[in-house]
Parts: structure tokens; C-alpha cells; sequence
């Protein structure tokens, strides 16, 4: 005859005290931070909750996408958009963070989208602009506790 | 980086940049563990190359 089998219990669960409103509310204030500074730097949001490996790999790939964008002669978007599609690739570029200006600094040489390669570039700077901001919203779901 | 010193890719390079890339991206950011975060990276690689050879191929007909 074998023993009953006892429930399972979550420790941590029981363990955790409820926090506290001002807790909460600083909480939150820091997960804003932690958000707006996964933002401006690339992988710096991560790495101020301590996910190292997700800090380096962020940092990583959207600086090499935007290395790789501007290099193969991208357009990097100004606020001098003429439509709708430039603005929203101008916010895109944006979500790069600090990293647009390093943008802007590689492409001395403008934009050239009459090749393959440069309409590539584009892509790659607004990818790196929305995956800036994917991981920044990450960083910012795990500063507050969610499951990331 | 002046205009001389630009990248030059084909398609088919900046296709595997790009889907490498992401998917290094995504696996990290949606898996902790590193088996786990090697087969979304594997299998997010062989989707984006299998999706956007498809699609290239799709598109085959009309591009004359």
C-alpha cells in the first residue's frame, strides 16, 4: 500500500509576503525606468534586472542590424517625413534608441534604395527599431514581475 | 563608415542575415533554457528560409 500523495504546494507562494501599495506603486515606477532604458540602449533594460544573456544578445542583434542597415545604404528616416509611410518608418527608426544616431552617423554617404541592397538596409533598420522596442517591453513585463 | 565602405549583399545573404538575426532574437527573448532557446532558434531559421523561398517562388509567375 503506498502513501497518499501530499498536494503540491508552491514555497515561493507562501513564502511571499503581499506587497504593500507603496511597494507596488515603486514597482511600477521602476519598471518604467527599466522600460525607457531598454529603449534608449539597447540590452540596458535587460541587464538592469540582471538577464545578462538577454542584454548581450539584444545589444547584439540590433546593433548589427543597424550596422548592417546602414552599411548597406538603408534609409534612415528623418522627422521630415513627406507621408504616412515615412513616418512610420521614422518611427521605427526611432525604436532604435541612442543607436538611430549611430545610425545617421554611419550613413555619410545617404540612402540608396535603386538596388536591392539598399531597400534591404531600410528593413533591417526598422526591424532593429521594432525588435529595440520588443525587448524593451520585455524588460519592462519582467521588471514587474510577469513571467518572462 | 563612408559610402565606400558599404555592404554589399545579395538577396539570398541578407535573407539568411536577417532570419538568423530575428531568431536569435526571438529565441532568446521567448525561452530561458538554452536547449529550449537552441530548437526556437533552429526551428524559426528553417521556418523564415522555408517561408520566404516560398513566397519567392509564389511570386515566380508574375514577375514576368
Amino acid at each position: 500500500m503506498t502513501a497518499p500523495i501530499a498536494p503540491r504546494q508552491d514555497s515561493a507562494r507562501e513564502t511571499t509576503a503581499p506587497e504593500t501599495p507603496s511597494q507596488d506603486s515603486r514597482r511600477e515606477t521602476m519598471a518604467y525606468v527599466i522600460g525607457v532604458a531598454g529603449w534608449l540602449v539597447p540590452g540596458l533594460g535587460h541587464a538592469l534586472i540582471r538577464m545578462w544573456g538577454r542584454a548581450a544578445m539584444c545589444f547584439l542583434t540590433v546593433g548589427t542590424l543597424v550596422i548592417l542597415g546602414a552599411g548597406m545604404r538603408g534609409n534612415v528616416f528623418s522627422s521630415a517625413a513627406n507621408d504616412a509611410f515615412d513616418w512610420l518608418g521614422y518611427l521605427a527608426d526611432l525604436g532604435t534608441g541612442t543607436f538611430y544616431l549611430v545610425a545617421r552617423s554611419l550613413e555619410t554617404g545617404g540612402p540608396d534604395v535603386s538596388h536591392a541592397g539598399g531597400d534591404y538596409g531600410t528593413r533591417f533598420l526598422a526591424t532593429a527599431g521594432v525588435l529595440n522596442l520588443l525587448s524593451a517591453l520585455h524588460a519592462y513585463e519582467a521588471a514587474r514581475g510577469r513571467k518572462a | 563608415m563612408n559610402a565606400g565602405m558599404g555592404f554589399k549583399l545579395s538577396h539570398l545573404q541578407s535573407m539568411l542575415l536577417f532570419a538568423l538575426l530575428i531568431s536569435i532574437a526571438f529565441g532568446f527573448l521567448s525561452r530561458r533554457q538554452p536547449i529550449e532557446r537552441v530548437k526556437y532558434i533552429v526551428s524559426s531559421l528553417l521556418l523564415f528560409l522555408l517561408i520566404g523561398v516560398g513566397i519567392g517562388w509564389a511570386m515566380y509567375p508574375f514577375s514576368r
